[in-house]
């Protein structure tokens, strides 16, 4: 994967590169700042961004900011945003361009470097990377928003892992659940929140947004 | 003693200082329909100031005042600034006003000093020396020995001389009461002028240095957490980031067991270590407060356990320290409605008007909460801005807590 990071932290974007190089992948440029991000991804044109959303000169949301515009003006880079904190402002406002290429999780997540190197390829590929604490404080929202109370504690998890992004496969293992019944409760899940039927990806997003915007 | 010299002491300085204040102010009020004027006036102003502290000082070494002097004139910004506070500095021109009067009572406590000391100290010691004074004349040509006095009179028997011994005591004596007198004058003035102001002048002052306090406080911490951020958490991460690759290269290249569970502990301690540090880092500052209030809000409603219906309307922005006061009390009200209250659901309120900022946390649980405990130590923090915090929780609900924050500009 060819690479653009956006970190104001010196030991940590260069600990990223070389953890990036090291595993095969190409980082063409590591900035410091929103506006250098937004100049490399321009001029680089990579698979995927990595922005922290805390940067100078006002650190609250620049990386924020410049992941949007990425998401914008060029839709065929994915984003993977990093933060300090879980802030479902953010992730509600990362995601209301659509939930296609988009990441968002704790900084601390690349601590688990298999792990972050699976979320970069998913995001890359087109996929939605949502941390597992996003998913949570969704939950806290969610679960009084009309619809999602009707769900089961089973349906929650189950779209609990939607909303990081697992295949329906991944959420049958992690799940221990035959495939088949995952589709199940997906489709209770739908029904429950109203969902036409379009085609299924589509509606796996909306799923998720539901949460996101309630 | 003390007294004594303070009263001689007095006298050339406050003769300096009536000059002072006849060359500055006065030629400063002449100039003042100048440009240099008014520049020239506020100098003048804070150098009696300074002239009043100088006399202050030795007032409380020499008798004993204990009164503390006035607060240290605004810090101004610029030079008309500089100018304008030294134009309006109250006590300045106080000190302006003790300077005049401390002309003719420095005087008036110097001859005095002079008078019974001195005299009483020569007359007390005359038996000593009256035999060398030389002989004079009398008005009948007859050369007498002694001191004359006024009235052909002449000291210059052994009677008179320990006569005059006895009223130069008696002068020693009173010497210190009269001028006790003359120096109660002094003190009233010291007391009117150059003392700590009246008790409002103290009040305005303890407030605004007490709102540097607190403002000072929220802009440290709020640094702290930044430096946190910047330094040591990012640090950590990479070193959790270093860690983890150690332990994937490690197990794929089939390393000892032992090396690698070493550094899968470390691993895990330097995750547990990101987490402690991310939960004190939000305890000190919660990074989103710099988004405003009503984001910062809207993610704490997010992370309740109870629905929260929330409605924010601000106005202007408030002070970084009213801004974490609010968002500190909204946190811990609404932890109390998921711990005590029973209620599935919260209403929060905050709008601005008649500058202040007016918080609202109502609940339709069990009530009965009282202002004990968390809920004390919030009225307490919120009484450090000068806010009010209302509590109103009868047995059988409703529980409604309201806070009031000033934020006038």
């Amino acid at each position: 994967m060819r690479i653009v990071i956006a970190e104001d932290a010196a030991v940590l974007r260069d600990g990223m590169s070389h953890v990036l190089t090291l595993r095969g992948h190409e980082v063409a440029a590591a900035v410091a700042t929103a506006d250098d991000l937004l100049t490399a991804v321009a001029e680089h044109r990579p698979d995927v961004a990595i922005a922290d959303i805390r940067m100078p000169p006002t650190h609250t949301d620049e990386g924020l900011r410049a992941a949007i515009t990425i998401r914008r003006d060029h839709p065929e880079t994915g984003v993977l945003v990093f933060s300090q904190y879980i802030e479902t402002r953010y992730a509600a406002d990362l995601l209301a361009g659509g939930a296609q290429k988009v990441g968002y999780l704790l900084k601390d997540r690349v601590a688990d470097v298999g792990d972050f190197i699976d979320a970069l390829t998913r995001v890359a590929a087109g996929g939605t990377v949502l941390d597992p604490d996003v998913v949570t404080q969704m939950f806290a929202v969610t679960r009084r928003a009309d619809g999602l109370r009707d769900l089961t504690d089973r349906e929650h998890d189950v779209l609990a892992l939607m909303a990081e992004g697992r295949s329906n496969t991944a959420i049958a293992e992690q799940l221990s659940l035959a495939g088949t019944s995952v589709e199940k409760h997906i489709t209770r899940i739908f029904s429950k929140l109203r969902l036409e039927a379009t085609t299924s990806s589509h509606r796996r997003v909306l799923a998720v947004l539901h949460y996101l915007r309630s | 003693m003390r007294r004594l010299s303070y009263s001689l002491i007095g006298l050339p300085l406050g003769l300096l200082g009536l000059l002072y204040v006849a060359v500055t102010v006065l030629a400063g009020s002449v100039l003042s329909l100048t440009a240099i004027g008014l520049p020239f006036l506020a100098a003048g102003v804070r150098g009696a100031r300074l002239l009043g502290r100088l006399h202050h000082g030795l007032a409380r070494r020499l008798l004993g005042v204990t009164s503390i002097g006035p607060a240290p004139p605004r810090r101004s910004s610029g030079f008309t600034d500089w100018v304008k506070v030294g134009l309006t500095d109250r006590a300045g021109w106080q000190a302006v006003v003790y300077l005049i009067l401390k002309a003719p009572i420095g005087l008036l406590a110097a001859a005095i000093s002079i008078f019974f000391y001195g005299y009483g100290l020569a007359a007390l010691s005359y038996p000593v020396w009256w035999r060398f004074i030389p002989a004079q004349p009398d008005k009948t040509g007859v050369p007498r020995s002694g001191l004359p006095l006024p009235g052909d009179i002449f000291l210059d028997t052994w009677t008179l001389a320990l006569l005059a011994s006895v009223v130069g005591a008696a002068m020693l004596l009173a010497g210190p009461m009269v001028l006790q007198v003359v120096l109660s004058l002094d003190r009233l003035a010291i007391a009117g002028l150059l003392g700590p102001g009246t008790l409002r002048d103290r009040v305005r002052e303890l407030e605004q240095t007490r709102a540097f306090a607190v403002q000072d406080s929220a802009a440290a911490l709020r640094r702290i957490e930044r430096d946190l951020h910047d330094g040591a958490q990012a640090r950590l991460v990479a070193m959790a980031m270093n860690l983890g690759a150690a332990k994937e290269q490690l197990d794929q290249s089939g390393a000892d067991p032992k090396a690698l569970e070493l550094v899968d502990y470390a691993h895990r301690d330097a995750k547990e270590a990101l987490v402690e540090l991310r939960n004190l880092a939000r305890g000190i500052h919660p990074p989103i407060l710099d988004n405003g209030l009503d984001d910062a809000l809207a993610t704490l409603v997010a992370r309740s356990r109870v629905p929260v219906d929330l409605t924010v309307s601000l106005t202007e922005r408030p002070a970084q320290a009213v801004e974490s006061i609010a968002y500190y009390c909204v946190a811990e009200l609404l932890t109390n409605v998921a711990k005590h209250s029973r209620a599935d659901r919260a209403a929060i309120s905050v709008d601005q008007r008649d500058g202040a900022l007016h918080l609202r946390v109502a609940d339709h649980g069990q009530g009965g909460a009282e202002p004990r405990g968390g809920l004390a130590g919030l009225a307490e923090r919120v009484r450090t801005v000068d806010g009010r915090l209302a509590i109103s929780s009868p047995a059988g609900g409703p529980t409604i807590v309201t806070v009031e924050l000033p934020c006038a500009s």
